[in-house]
């Protein structure tokens, strides 16, 4: 909220610079974003009158003025513009002056003539048309018919003798979207009295019941409805100060009343509305639900469909207000009008939020009315609206005001015991402090032994139990008083991690051994993903949870896979000429049972794997995938993978007994080509939920034993087609519990060999923990291995 | 004889150190040990020694027998030392030669991060409480205070997935699943992701929170504030000062800021704290009775703090990172500097 240091001024005086102004107000909650001073970007420069002109002797593009500053003697500068005539006022930057631009302008010479100072234009002095007529024109800025004295600072005759305090006021502090709320907090931080908006006019055009009947149907959405009626007004510009205060907090000034309406919603925080009474059928206003499908062209000039959720300011006829959001163009004041009726209501807070949500149509009132309007100020702001037609003679003020409340205006009271705020702060504040800080806030309190009574302005509806008064009396008497402690009087509890994430952090260790690093992603993808890693239509991955709001299409659905993210890392560090790269990361995809989502979706974190480069390929990247199954004793089964984003040769799905647990496979090159990749890719994910399930759990002995191993070589011819999986399993089963290890150590294509065959060496070791094999028993044991081989799959010994 | 003895040992003593490998030396022991040797024919000519004379002579001779083979052996062992360094020398290599690339991988600068603040309030009894991101507005919201359209909503832009569901705000709704679920003392720290629209240098869709939550007898604002200066002297360093500024949030009251002295300056004004000497990294406050209502857990039994934090924020003031979307370009080079 933009705040005028001088409106502020209007109801507390301010006796410190604006600097530590804004750090008291800091320190008491309201943090002060920006401290705007126009006046401080420019100095020493003054309006002046071209007295004389005459030629440069040494130049013909320069002419030498005498100005008259107001001083008693002229000012001589050379200037280069043509625009100029003698009788001209203009801006004139004197000797050592500074311009909004950064600019000092020191005297010097020009051509051997000496120049005290500088003409300046619209632009050197960053004036938009807008705010000076003519500034922005080529050449120096004509002023011919400013009414200041020569030699008035510029800043004066800009209006620059105000500062603007750009204030955030928390959702709580409703009350404080006006001068007078943050006037009211100044006064509490500086300790200085608060003076009340002048009120005072006098009445002369009949009763307000004359003009208006106000009746309120819906009085949940309308707890109070204020009006008042002025006569044979006129419409013309508002007074200098009215436009240059609204100016100054970024409202533009239209005309008297739409400014006064403005004025009283930033002088008070109170919106207020004025309807062309004319324009008010049978001078009935009526407050109630829109009926569906109602329509009405706002003061925007857009039309808008009402529904029967929202309230709307009537007539007997129609809707001339959409209430609180935006008046209506059918009751609208204009040239022509000449009584008015000024509304000033209290709406529901929700209600206005909602409605203005929508409709998508935001405005001032609006936006106070959706963070919450107290009920004093509808009478303020009415007040003073009336006071201000009054003041500057805009018309004729009926007597009375109409006043429908339904709301209960009496202050709640309030009882705390004052050991209760010492409780939640942890310190103990004096009583009288206590009750001097509330006090000051102007909530009511006294002191009834120990307990703290208190009676809370309606402005301080936020003000509903212990820890809200422990806060305002912590905010003003400093935090800078609360000491540390460390939960001395709790109980010790035992923190940590849970077992899986523990798993989590484990593996993420695993893979940082393996060289990978850890990336970060969006949760959310593109829809476009599906379709680029060539899912089916029906594919299950395709189900996904859509946002309503997404920022772009492109993160507009939550990712069932991490395939397309990773992928999406790999490609964008290839296309940056790395050759060789390892990610990983872990994190959730979101699988919803139903869609439209009735319940939440299942979260399920995974592992994601990727890499590229020379020198990777299947068996390298499938090295972390072991270490991960080594480490937690999984029993992984790989079998042919159909995904249709992998390599269908180079490709396979995970699975612990009947249940998959992910892939691992070569990226299908047409997907690497949609991310303009001609690189292999290589990419795994592993549901991590599956490791904790599967895993091996803790730790146990086993007995090694001392009698020696005994070890065997065979090497048997097998078609191509036979796994080393489905081989070395035949060859375990085979081997019984004295075979402890077999592994393939040799692979071997030939011409004598075959086409369609290949020779494969398994080493096996044999051991018992009891006593030491004979060679005739392991003998035995290779014989029973070379028959299942033979019998199962066709194998020739070699 | 007895000077014939001495001379030999001489010579046989000589030859052992001239000896360059042990196939030399094996030369020399045959020569002077061995059975056809010197010594032995010394031994064989005894018969021509008196006999009173032979007890006197024999015992020389084995003396020179032992000087002998004390020097072969001794000999013995420096030649093989010596060989296999002449060995090891052929094997040699260029240590310096590296030929490939070392293969570590490195953590996400935010995984550091939250490593480091999850560590620091484990040790002090917090216990790591996860939930999930896509969350119900109850949750998200209403259980912390937030009613529908109530303005604090405008804090916290959302994205929605239906009228109940959204993506969480903040890991806040935690707490509530926390509280509704255990009974205190509760103790939790909870990480995660979150979700706003926002998107610039300082914002991102989707970043990570780390919030705290006790509930207890008796907690303080003072623990907040003794708790929350020991987090912030372990994560920055041991002089890092707190300060608390009065804020707002719908579900602490009293709410504040929290301000470190900054880690660059240490307070004396610089481009990160914009000269102030401070930079805020926290949001917390006493938990709102309201909510403990909420949760089932009696406001007058029971008190708590809250905190929270954003992750990224922090990761971005620990480690210098200007902008926040660096964070998610997960390019290669800048991950690996975090090794």
């Amino acid at each position: 909220m933009k705040v005028s240091l001088n409106w502020l001024k209007d109801f507390v005086d301010i006796d410190i610079d604006v600097q530590s102004l804004a750090d008291k107000l800091v320190s008491a909650g309201f943090e002060v974003e920006e401290i705007i001073d126009k006046a401080s970007e420019m100095k020493n420069v003054v309006l002046g009158k071209i007295v004389k002109l005459t030629k440069h002797p040494d130049a013909d593009k320069l002419q030498i003025c005498a100005i008259d500053v107001g001083a008693k003697d002229t000012v001589q500068i050379v200037t280069g513009a043509q625009n100029v005539a003698e009788g001209d006022l203009v801006p004139v930057a004197m000797d050592n002056s500074l311009l909004p631009t950064g600019q000092i302008i020191k005297k010097g010479k020009l051509r051997g003539v000496e120049s005290c100072g500088m003409l300046c234009s619209g632009e050197e002095l960053k004036l938009t048309e807008a705010e000076y007529k003519g500034a922005s024109v080529y050449g120096i800025l004509i002023m011919n018919g400013e009414k200041y004295p020569l030699g008035t600072d510029m800043n004066v005759i800009l209006g620059n003798d105000d500062v603007i305090l750009d204030i955030g006021v928390t959702a709580n502090r409703s009350d404080c979207n006006s001068v007078l709320g943050i006037a009211r907090e100044v006064a509490t931080v500086l300790g200085k009295p608060l003076r009340m908006p002048e009120i005072g006019f006098e009445c002369e055009a009949g009763d307000v019941n004359d003009y208006v009947k106000v009746k309120v149907e819906d009085t949940d959405l309308c707890p109070r409805y204020m009006a008042a009626a002025v006569r044979d007004i006129k419409i013309c510009p508002s007074a200098e100060i009215i436009q240059k205060r609204l100016k100054s907090v970024g409202l533009r000034p239209i005309s008297n009343f739409v400014d006064i309406t403005n004025y009283v919603l930033i002088e008070i925080g109170q919106p207020m509305h004025a309807f062309d009474a004319d324009k008010i059928a049978n001078s009935s206003i009526v407050a109630r639900r829109a009926v569906n499908g109602e329509k009405i062209v706002a003061l925007d000039n857009k039309e808008y469909t009402l529904s029967d959720t929202m309230l709307a300011i009537c007539d007997s006829d129609k809707p001339c207000a959409i209430a609180g959001v935006m008046g209506g163009n059918n009751s609208c004041v204009d040239e022509n009008t000449k009584d008015i009726i000024f509304e000033s209501a209290k709406f529901a807070r929700d209600n206005i939020r909602r409605t203005a949500r929508t409709l998508n149509l935001h405005s001032d009132s609006s936006f106070r009315y959706e963070r919450g309007i107290d009920l004093e100020s509808q009478r303020l702001g009415l007040m003073r609206a009336l006071t201000l037609v009054y003041k500057y003679g805009y018309g004729k003020i009926a007597k009375g005001v109409v006043d429908c409340c339904n709301a209960d205006l009496t202050q709640k009271t309030l009882r705390v015991e004052a050991s209760k705020i010492d409780d939640i702060l942890g310190i103990i504040v004096p009583r009288e402090k206590m009750v001097s800080i509330l006090n000051s806030l102007q909530i009511d309190t006294v002191l009834d032994g120990d307990t703290l009574v208190c009676k809370a302005p309606l402005f301080r509806d936020d003000i509903e139990n212990a820890n809200d008064l422990a806060e305002e009396i912590i905010r003003l008497y400093g935090y800078d008083n609360i000491t540390e402690t460390l939960m001395d009087k709790g109980k010790q509890t035992v923190g940590g991690k849970t077992e899986d994430q523990k798993i989590v952090d484990s593996v993420k260790n695993i893979c940082v051994n393996d060289g990978y690093s850890e990336t970060l992603t969006y949760s959310f993808t593109s829809p476009k993903s599906f379709d680029i890693l060539r899912l089916a239509e029906d594919d299950p991955a395709r189900k996904c949870v859509t946002i309503l709001n997404p920022l772009g299409e492109d993160v507009s659905v939550m990712r069932t896979s991490l395939a397309y993210s990773m992928m999406n890392v790999l490609a964008s560090n290839v296309l940056k000429n790395i050759k060789a790269a390892r990610f990983f990361e872990v994190a959730n995809v979101y699988i919803p049972e139903s869609l439209p989502l009735e319940k939440q979706p299942e979260e399920k974190e995974r592992l994601v794997i990727g890499a590229y480069g020379k020198d990777e390929n299947f068996y390298t990247v499938n090295e972390v995938v072991r270490r991960i199954a080594y480490k937690y004793g999984l029993n992984v089964v790989y079998k042919r993978s159909s995904r249709p984003y992998l390599h269908s040769g180079r490709s396979a799905e995970l699975y612990i007994g009947k249940f998959s647990i992910g892939y691992i496979g070569e990226v299908h090159p047409s997907v690497a080509a949609s991310f303009d990749v001609k690189d292999r890719l290589y990419i795994a994910e592993i549901d991590l939920a599956s490791i904790e399930k599967y895993r091996k759990k803790g730790y146990k002995f086993e007995e090694i034993g001392k009698y020696p191993p005994m070890e065997r070589d065979i090497a048997v011819t097998v078609d191509e087609n036979v796994s080393a999986a489905e081989l070395l399993s035949c060859v375990t089963s085979a081997g019984g519990s004295m075979l402890k290890s077999a592994r393939i150590f040799d692979i071997y294509r030939s011409d004598a060999i075959g086409a369609g065959k290949k020779s494969v060496a398994v080493n096996m070791v044999f051991r018992l923990t009891d006593r030491t094999l004979t060679d005739e028993e392991v003998s035995a044991k290779v014989e029973r291995v070379l028959t299942k081989l033979t019998s199962q799959l066709g194998a020739v010994l070699r | 004889m007895k000077e014939k003895i001495e001379s030999l040992i001489r010579e046989a003593l000589q030859a052992v150190d001239a000896c360059g490998s042990i196939a030399d030396l094996n030369k020399v022991k045959v020569k002077y040990l061995g059975k056809s040797g010197e010594l032995t024919a010394l031994l064989r000519g005894m018969k021509d020694v008196p006999q009173d004379q032979r007890p006197i002579i024999g015992g020389y001779v084995n003396e020179a027998r032992d000087v002998i083979t004390g020097a072969a052996e001794s000999k013995e062992k420096s030649l093989k030392a010596k060989e296999a360094e002449e060995k090891m020398l052929k094997e040699s290599i260029d240590v310096t030669y590296e030929p490939e690339d070392v293969k570590l991988g490195s953590l996400h600068p935010c995984t550091l991060v939250k490593n480091e603040i999850v560590d620091i309030f484990t040790s002090l009894g917090f216990s790591v409480a996860q939930g999930p991101e896509i969350e119900l507005d109850f949750f998200n919201f209403q259980a912390l205070n937030i009613p529908k359209d109530h303005p604090a909503r405008d804090m916290q832009d959302t994205f929605y997935l239906g009228d109940e569901m959204l993506l969480r705000t903040h890991t806040s709704p935690v707490q509530v699943r926390t509280m509704l679920d255990k009974k205190p003392p509760i103790r939790i720290v909870v990480p995660g992701k979150v979700y706003r629209p926002d998107d610039d240098a300082t914002h991102s869709p989707m970043f990570q929170q780390i919030e705290g939550l006790v509930v207890d007898k008796h907690i303080t604002l003072c623990d907040l504030k003794g708790i929350l200066s020991m987090f912030a002297r372990e994560l920055f360093d041991k002089n890092t000062k707190t300060r608390f500024r009065p804020s707002y949030f719908p579900f602490t009251e009293p709410s504040v800021e929290v301000d470190v002295t900054c880690s660059v300056c240490h307070g004396k004004g610089c481009r990160l704290c914009k000269g102030t000497g401070w930079i805020e990294v926290l949001g917390a406050g006493i938990v709102n009775p309201k909510v403990l209502e909420n949760c089932n857990i009696d406001s007058n039994e029971y008190s708590g703090f809250a905190f929270g934090m954003g992750i990224e924020r922090i990761a971005m003031i620990k480690y210098g990172v200007p902008d926040m979307r660096i964070l998610f370009e997960n390019d290669v080079r800048f991950l690996k500097s975090f090794r």
